[in-house]
């Protein structure tokens, strides 16, 4: 098991109780996972507090959300399950905010029909990460903190274990496994404005690459359209999307509630991706705030509520940007958040297609297609994190261990070494920088295929630069050593990002082309697929899974209408081809 | 970037001076470093910023960089705190210290060993609902209110570092500290835990050396009031079932009352039969065979006998002498734990100078 956040623990607990002997691997302290960031909610179809509500229905707004372009059937298992998953959260010991009768309390979200989050003020993951720790440690579990995976070892195209090495004292570590499941998080600080913490690197993603396994939907990369503007040191520190559900209204300089035009019907709360291109596009036409965002106001709440239902929000405003939320507006602006893609499942079993690895949550993709609804994440980590480990956990029943290639060891340990020995020149911290930077320039929220080759030219310089990295210092804690791993991970990733955004010629979810703003039927029936030719980044289509009429006819009426249409962009409009 | 544009933004910005502590297990001393100023800047960014441009090894913690995951704990200017939510421009020119948490061992850098908090965390049983309690779980707003608190809590273990208990004490043998006090105090209030942790906490998790000054409350970055609404109640829980009240009273009157009892049935001296009695380390207890003298219990031994130390007054001087061994029916009351400090420490130090009191009178 490699990572300890939701899914990664979910997993662990569900294989164990299946009778597997599991270790599990995390790059940090147990239970500082980038889950603990989730904020607002576990979106599952319990219907407390609208009792329309059902998993059809969630499954709708999933497969709409994400334009179509979604694992039909990972929507459907993850609706279907998802309300089970809270409740048996609640038997770890979690406790959500609640009804006055007691059942569990349900807020409003971005293109959620239903008031469908489940919630503990802004600090769900916090609640969700927890309760898992402790399930982890009540089971006895053992968990390998600080230990950071480099390569997956193969015998013939099996997964058999991994190599590493221990954070603490650089010393390498080897696991033999009978199966391993990826549970690595999402890449997020591939850009320079992020709302990710140092860990989403997208290594184990990239070591499922390396592998040979297929990376689905790299260009699908989440903005948040609130993320904290100034003061400088926090751009891009996440502003949740509860302060919108709890009825957070965003306007720009005049004072125009520009939601109310874009979206009428769902105004703030509509998806993400709509969001936030609605506030860049009021940034790039000159309505933007003093710092170049949107105003972000919730003082309608009332100072009260504001401190129960959005506690850290507010403690975060006070401390970082001085700013008091009940009296003045928050001032944001979008911030990458979360990768719909990643390593390719079977939506039954998490299944990679490398026998005896495995894939869940953000490190798999499939579920949120090109757009992933706010609150769906969490819910993801538990359904695809339990489906993991108990398919794995019987895989593993019917074969044995297999014998580590001693040569698979030694070349990555070269590899390992290559910063610290090596006579490069170069600042591990200074390319991670110049790849944020030419990311967030050139495959950011906006893209063009001008931008998006001149990226990919960045990238793959930068890719020649990182084999001359050194590194001073021992192998003893030396972060510096561990970001010139890390690295290589990044650029891999960022080329798959950006080829398939330059093939991806239309507007779609997250994926916004100011030179291609419509969407392209034909476009809408392929997902890219990245997968390693000797190492080189190669990209294929695969036709998007085909939904049995039972549930197709739930989109009869209008098939994505439900969304508005990528707006205009404020510049001249480039010649379509 | 190069060193002409680090001298531009200090220029247009002024520049930060920070003395970084870099050292490991065999020694260390702080650096000097001097890095531009940014609005809104954070003592995290600033080491960022050394990491990139001056020391590409110096070892520090961090995740998210919005105090939510509590990774980056470090003594700023000898305080505890999160590297990522204290800002530059408090120190208003003045130099900032930034060094590793002391309570813990050395690691590297601003790096230490906090596995023994995790090790701490193992031994405290968990949530245990009652087995046939149907899900979905219906639990009152009313019930639920007071458990969020300590829920808040994101495991930064400043409040462990600032604990003097802990921080003194090289053997952390004594005291769990303060966020498993938060831990158990969640645990003891969810509405549908079925299980007793005061066993626990009134001995080896030592909830009585926590003498309420409060510190732990001081530094913590969730603002989680520790001591007033974790420590304090958890202390009164304690008391009430390690101390009945009743007994207590009863004992006032006639300290030869039984207490609440384990092993075995006790005779008390008015001949009435009472609950079994239960033992734990440096619990107080009466030998019935030797007059009034008191004993503190060493080890409680797997045949059910005790060893234990007796305790000799001696005019104002005291002194306890054994180890003896024995059998559960040659001791009588149970007055608690003998500690330092706290509840269960005064409750003790009053019978034995009423005792005291007793034979010299008697």
């Amino acid at each position: 098991m490699i990572g300890a956040g939701g899914a990664g623990m979910r997993a662990a607990i569900e294989a164990a109780a299946a009778g597997a002997r599991v270790d599990v691997v995390c790059k940090s302290l147990l239970g500082k996972a980038h889950t603990v960031m989730a904020e607002g909610g576990i979106a599952a179809a319990l219907g407390n507090v609208d009792p329309e509500d059902n998993w059809e229905v969630h499954f709708q707004d999933t497969m709409r959300g994400g334009q179509m372009i979604n694992n039909w059937r990972m929507a459907e298992l993850h609706s279907r399950e998802s309300p089970d998953r809270v409740y048996e959260l609640e038997t770890y010991g979690a406790i959500f905010d609640r009804t006055p009768d007691g059942r569990i309390l349900q807020r409003a979200f971005g293109a959620h029909t239903y008031r469908r989050l489940c919630h503990v003020g802004d600090r769900t993951g916090l609640e969700m990460i927890r309760s898992l720790q402790d399930r982890i440690v009540q089971l006895g579990i053992e968990v390998h903190m600080e230990v950071t995976l480099t390569r997956l070892l193969k015998h013939g195209e099996r997964v058999i274990g991994a190599f590493g090495y221990n954070r603490i004292d650089g010393t390498f570590v080897a696991f033999r496994a009978k199966a391993v499941i990826i549970a690595t998080g999402g890449w997020g600080r591939l850009y320079k404005v992020t709302s990710n913490s140092w860990e989403g690197t997208g290594d184990g993603v990239g070591m499922g690459f390396d592998a040979g396994a297929e990376v689905l939907d790299p260009e699908m990369v989440q903005f948040h359209p609130t993320g904290m503007v100034w003061p400088p040191g926090v751009r891009g520190i996440l502003v949740t999307e509860a302060v919108r559900g709890e009825g957070g209204t965003l306007t720009n300089r005049e004072g125009t509630r520009f939601m109310l035009e874009v979206d009428p019907k769902k105004k703030e709360l509509s998806s993400r991706d709509v969001v936030a291109r609605a506030i860049y596009k009021e940034v790039q036409a000159g309505r933007g705030t003093e710092h170049g965002g949107a105003y972000l106001d919730v003082r309608g709440l009332g100072p009260e509520q504001i401190k129960k239902k959005l506690p850290s929000m507010y403690e975060q405003f006070l401390r970082l940007a001085d700013v008091d939320i009940t009296k003045a507006p928050m001032e944001v602006a979008p911030t990458i958040h979360y990768a719909m893609g990643g390593l390719r499942v079977d939506a039954e079993t998490g299944a990679t297609t490398l026998p005896g690895l495995y894939a869940a949550g953000e490190a798999a993709a499939g579920l949120h297609g090109a757009n992933r609804l706010g609150g769906n994440s969490l819910s993801d980590l538990l359904v695809f994190g339990r489906r993991a480990g108990g398919a794995s956990a019987a895989y593993q029943r019917d074969v044995g261990l297999g014998m580590i290639d001693e040569r698979q060891v030694a070349d990555e340990q070269q590899l390992m070494l290559l910063p610290l020995v090596g006579s490069g020149k170069e600042n591990p911290y200074l390319l991670q920088q110049e790849l944020q930077q030419a990311m967030q320039e050139g495959a950011g929220l906006a893209r063009e295929e001008k931008s998006l080759k001149t990226c990919l030219d960045q990238v793959l310089e930068l890719r020649q630069r990182a084999a001359r990295i050194h590194v001073p210092g021992s192998r003893k804690y030396n972060p510096g050593w561990h970001t010139a791993r890390d690295l290589r991970f990044m650029l891999t990733i960022a080329e798959a990002i950006v080829r398939a955004a330059i093939e991806r010629r239309e507007s779609r979810g997250a994926h916004w082309r100011l030179d291609y703003l419509e969407k392209d039927p034909a476009l809408g029936r392929v997902n890219f697929i990245a997968y390693s030719d000797g190492g080189r980044v190669k990209l294929k289509t695969r036709p998007v899974p085909e939904m049995p009429p039972e549930l197709a006819r739930l989109f009869a009426d209008s098939a994505s209408a439900s969304q508005p249409p990528a707006p205009r962009p404020p510049k001249p409009q480039p010649v379509r081809k | 970037m190069s060193s002409s544009t680090s001298a531009k933004q200090s220029g247009a910005n002024g520049s930060i001076v920070l003395q970084v502590f870099r050292g490991d297990t065999e020694g260390g001393q702080e650096q000097r470093f001097e890095v531009p100023s940014l609005e809104g800047m954070v003592v995290l960014d600033a080491v960022h910023y050394i990491q990139a441009h001056f020391a590409n090894d110096l070892a520090c913690r961090w995740n998210c960089k919005a105090a939510k995951c509590g990774s980056c704990s470090a003594e700023i200017n000898g305080r505890p705190r999160l590297m990522c939510k204290t800002r530059v421009d408090e120190f208003a020119g003045r130099e900032i210290h930034v060094g590793p948490m002391r309570a813990f061992p050395l690691i590297k850098d601003l790096v230490t060993d906090v596995s023994w908090n995790y090790e701490v965390n193992k031994q405290i049983p968990g949530f245990t609902p009652p087995p046939s309690e149907p899900v979905p779980y219906r639990m009152l707003p009313e019930d639920t209110e007071r458990v969020y608190e300590y829920r808040k809590c994101i495991e930064c273990f400043l409040c462990q570092d600032v604990c003097h208990v802990l921080r003194n004490h090289d053997d952390k043998s004594a005291y769990y500290g303060p966020r498993y006090m938060v831990r158990i105090a969640a645990l003891e209030m969810h509405p549908l835990d079925t299980r007793k942790r005061t066993g626990l906490l009134h001995g080896k998790a030592g909830i009585g050396m926590c003498n309420i000054t409060k510190c732990c409350q001081e530094v913590c970055p969730e603002h989680i009031k520790i001591t007033d609404n974790a420590i304090i109640p958890l202390k009164e829980r304690t008391a009430t079932d390690v101390y009945d009240p009743v007994a207590r009273i009863a004992r006032k009157i006639n300290p030869f009352r039984g207490s609440p009892a384990t092993a075995d049935r006790v005779e008390a001296k008015d001949g009435s039969s009472t609950g079994p009695q239960r033992f734990s380390v440096k619990d107080v207890v009466r030998l019935k065979t030797r007059g009034h003298r008191l004993a503190r219990v060493g080890s409680v031994l797997p045949d059910g006998k005790l060893e234990v130390w007796v305790l000799h007054m001696n005019g104002k001087v005291q002194h306890w002498d054994g180890p003896k061994v024995l059998k559960m029916s040659d001791v009588s009351n149970n007055y608690g734990p003998l500690d330092d400090v706290g509840i269960g420490a005064k409750l003790v130090e009053q019978y034995i100078t009423e005792d005291h009191a007793g034979q010299h009178g008697g």
